[in-house]
């Protein structure tokens, strides 16, 4: 039967309500003022901008350290500190290397973590207060709806993308329609903007679908966070501690972070990239111990955690970008590769791809023309602005780190005096998952019973980690993680890897099981699910698919 | 102070809920030293109001007209409005049932009042009532307090108070007074149907006084009989922790946690459940918790009030063959 589905038409459908889609819609929406203002013709609307958000509320996916470089924000919206929901200003910071017992402070701060004049944010709050602006200005904003496939349309040879399917709402687990089932919409847009973060679902299989990959493959790193409020004095709002070393190996690229927020509240957290040799690695585990470090349990001492999440972050760089627009389409943020991997920070740089992508669809909305070659404008904003400027001097600096920390170090050092160059431009490198060593292990599963527990304190098992993301689906729905080929992770994956779903998870949503005639399984709890997509980049076969689940469930990053 | 209690009936029968709101009031008319008034709104619902009578109340008011004979928030809202205007109670206590939860937001808000809805508890200080409540999927409790003026709106969870609690009238009965309120068709726009149970015969967990719930330990499907045993010879109702109903072991309305129903029954027995907290956000409220658990470290154990390290396999037959012997 086919279902008959609502259509609505858009000029422009963005998807994603993160800092880098509400930019764009912001920016258009004043750029379209200013038009009508001017009495300039065609007639524009901002009512005719959609954005898409899968999230319960406004920035309820949204987790990010963070600091925030004010650079982009103060563009878009020029008076942003009398209103924005800014932490704290940076006053004070310091890098350490973390040996199991002792802290070593750098003598002076390396200078992509001077964070002198930046701002302690919470993403989520942030997001939130974005949104009513953009909200004001009459944009059409819908929680709750993700988008599940893109729509194309065939023009001559060319596919153009025409919008987006959102996800039928009300199926249950056996894909059967339940009372309340609603198809899901048909939005139809002149340009549609691909803004979903790291690792989206539509980016990539727009990427696959029109091979747009960049010269590198996207690698991505796994950030895992804890909010906790602490004892009063344990930790100045404004300092923000970045640290290297202990509880990961110099093979492994990553370090933690520890920043003192307003009225004693503690942001930390740990990320790793997801480049490992050892499938058995645990990045939650690893963040467990981190917080069993003198330096951090002193100040977490006493404390009460109070959220967590999870989240991939793209750290490939400017050789990693996809091309970025297409017929009927733009991509930018985090699904853009904009992230600044040296600073950690994309959220700057997410604003600003989000005002430049308005910028080129206010053109070709007054042009009237979507196409490739017009949208290429894009490409051509970006690299005439800071954007440029400041990702390309660190185009080759993730990548320097694939032999391990050490050389990491050196090779950047000879990145930071030759303006990016360093000893080989550009740095090649393959996809993470590749680098797992095969383990060649028995046909058993791995005993799961010493798994860490945590002590309930300090330090927690996944579970109640995940009960404090505040995680939440309808159970009664297909599973959002699609398993191309079960057979391969009760067999193969088995004696390969180990399975390793069980351990890069950071929401102990993969777990394998033997039936009772020994077959052996994955059961996949995809309630658990905190939408970081680690299983769909880490899955060493390459058979996980994160696909949005039923519009409103995942996690609520209230405060993250 | 002047309290109003608002009860709920379906087709003659009383919401057993709305006497554990009646045990509420009268501690809390007590401690204050007020009045209760029992309200009963319904159509041909005055054997109600007799058998409501029969308890510690100043009196009853009995609320009946034609369009309240079947429930529908229009009429409930303007018919309670209409109740609350004339007898200008200081307190509105409801019962936090569905029904409440779809007209009670409504009320207070054509009274131009908030509510506090879904409350656990309450105390007095100063002469101010603290309602309590729970947030944020029942990790954190947040004291709420009334501002403004009366009248004051509340509800109260189902089991939050005792039932058998609810006191008797001292002398007799309390006097049952007819309000007359002004409804007419045209105000009510919704028509209710007729009142449908899902196809399977639902259970309301949050009813049951004991409930058997079983968890991972019960290993497979053929051992959920043993459980039904025990659930049969105590006289209680099976549920489940979440991996049991994903596993289509037991059917999903039978789940206990945060992503599934929230109980407090008086007797909560674990079979198997190491205790996750996502579990016990869902029970934790339960009178006396009993567990069974081989892992002596289970999380479980922390909130039990009784705890069996041991099998279940052995355990549980046992219990079942000495609770089947005729005493």
């Amino acid at each position: 039967m086919a279902i008959e589905r609502e259509q609505l038409e858009a000029d422009v459908l963005i998807i994603g309500a993160g800092p880098g889609g509400l930019s764009c819609a912001l920016h258009l929406a004043n750029l379209i003022e200013a038009h009508n203002a001017a009495k300039k013709s065609p007639a524009l609307s901002a009512e005719n901008i959609y954005v898409l958000e899968k999230g319960r509320e406004l920035g309820a996916h949204q987790l990010s350290g963070a600091i925030m470089d004010p650079r982009g924000l103060r563009e878009l919206v020029p008076d942003f500190e009398s209103s924005a929901p800014l932490d704290a200003q940076v006053t004070d910071d310091a890098a350490y290397f973390f040996t199991e017992s002792s802290s070593y402070k750098l003598p002076i701060t390396p200078p992509p973590l001077q964070n002198h004049g930046n701002y302690i944010v919470s993403l989520n709050k942030l997001v939130k207060w974005l949104g009513g602006l953009v909200e004001a200005k009459g944009v059409n904003l819908f929680t709750q709806f993700a988008g599940r496939e893109l729509l194309y349309e065939k023009r001559g040879s060319a596919e153009i993308v025409a919008g987006v399917l959102t996800e039928d709402k009300g199926v249950d687990k056996n894909g059967k329609q339940k009372d309340n089932f609603t198809p899901g919409y048909e939005l139809r847009a002149k340009v549609t903007v691909l803004a979903e973060g790291s690792r989206g679902s539509l980016t990539k299989e727009l990427v696959n679908r029109l091979h747009l990959d960049g010269m590198n493959p996207q690698v991505y790193g796994i950030g895992i966070k804890e909010l906790w409020d602490v004892q009063p004095g344990k930790m100045k709002s404004g300092f923000t501690a970045h640290t290297l070393g202990w509880p990961l190996a110099a093979d492994y690229y990553g370090g933690g972070w520890v920043y003192g927020m307003q009225n004693s509240r503690v942001s930390l957290g740990m990320v790793v990239s997801l480049e490992y040799a050892d499938p058995l690695f645990d990045p939650h585990a690893a963040f467990q111990k981190y917080k069993t470090h003198p330096y951090v349990k002193n100040i977490l001492e006493g404390g009460k955690l109070v959220r967590y999440g999870a989240k991939s972050l793209p750290y490939g760089g400017w050789y990693s970008m996809p091309c970025n627009y297409v017929d009927g389409a733009l991509i930018l943020g985090d699904s853009a590769s904009f992230l600044n991997s040296q600073r950690l920070k994309g959220i700057h740089t997410a604003i600003k791809s989000g005002m430049l992508a308005a910028e080129t669809i206010y053109e070709s909305l007054c042009a009237g023309d979507a196409s490739a070659q017009k949208l290429s404008a894009y490409k051509r904003k970006i690299d005439k602005s800071w954007l440029r400027e400041e990702l390309w001097p660190v185009r080759n600096f993730h990548q320097a780190f694939h032999g391990g920390l050490w050389k990491g170090l050196f090779l950047s050092g000879l990145q930071f005096v030759s303006g990016g160059r360093g000893l080989v431009d550009p740095m090649h490198t393959k996809a993470g998952y590749l680098d797992y060593e095969k383990l060649n292990r028995p046909d058993v599963l791995v005993d799961q019973s010493t798994r860490f527990k945590g002590d309930g304190k300090l330090t927690f098992d996944r579970l109640t980690d995940v009960y404090h993301s505040g995680t939440r689906h309808d159970e009664d729905q297909p599973s959002h993680l699609l398993v191309l080929d079960p057979s391969i992770c009760g067999d193969r994956c088995v004696r390969e890897y180990g399975n390793p779903c069980q351990y890069f998870c950071p929401a102990a949503v993969y777990e394998m099981v033997s039936d009772k005639d020994g077959t052996k399984k994955l059961k996949i709890n995809a309630t658990n699910c905190v939408h970081c997509k680690t299983c769909d980049i880490a899955d060493p076969y390459q058979i996980i698919n994160w696909v949005p689940p039923e519009g409103g469930g995942g996690p609520n990053y209230e405060g993250m | 102070m002047k309290i109003l209690v608002v009860t709920e009936q379906r087709e003659g029968k009383f919401n057993k809920v709305s006497f554990e709101i009646l045990a509420a009031s009268q501690q809390i008319a007590e401690q204050t030293k007020s009045s209760v008034t029992g309200v009963v709104v319904g159509k041909g619902v005055a054997a109600l109001a007799d058998e409501l009578a029969g308890y510690q109340l100043d009196e009853i008011l009995l609320v009946e007209h034609d369009l309240l004979d079947t429930y529908t928030p229009d009429g409930f809202t303007l018919a309670l409005k209409q109740i609350v205007e004339s007898t200008q109670p200081d307190l509105v206590l409801f019962p936090h049932t569905y029904q409440v939860r779809d007209f009670a937001p409504a009320l207070a808000a054509s009274l131009g009042k908030g509510m506090i809805g879904d409350c656990t508890s309450y105390r007095e200080a100063g002469g101010k009532l603290i309602f309590v409540r729970q947030m944020f999927q029942g990790r954190t409790v947040a004291d709420v307090v009334f501002a403004g003026e009366a009248p004051w709106i509340a509800s109260f969870q189902a089991s939050a108070f005792r039932a058998d609690l609810a006191k008797k009238h001292a002398t007799g009965k309390a006097p049952v007074k007819t309000v007359r309120v002004d409804l007419k068709p045209e105000q009510i726009r919704t028509t209710p149907l007729e009142l449908f149970r899902e196809a399977k015969q639902a259970v309301d967990l949050t009813q049951a006084p004991i409930l058997i719930s079983v968890g991972r330990g019960i290993k497979a499907p053929e051992n959920i009989p043993l459980a039904e045993k025990l659930a049969h010879a105590m006289g209680g109702e099976l549920c489940a922790s979440r991996p049991i109903c994903d596993e289509g072991w037991l059917p999903m309305d039978r789940q206990i946690g945060s992503s599934g129903q929230t109980v407090a029954p008086k007797l909560y027995f674990a079979l198997g459940i190491s205790g996750a907290i996502q579990h016990v956000v869902g029970m934790k409220g339960s009178r006396t918790i009993a567990a069974i658990n081989k892992d002596q470290n289970a999380p479980i154990f922390e909130i039990a009030d009784y705890g069996v390290v041991g099998d279940l396999f052995e355990i549980v037959p046992a219990l079942v063959e000495e609770l089947e012997k005729p005493h």
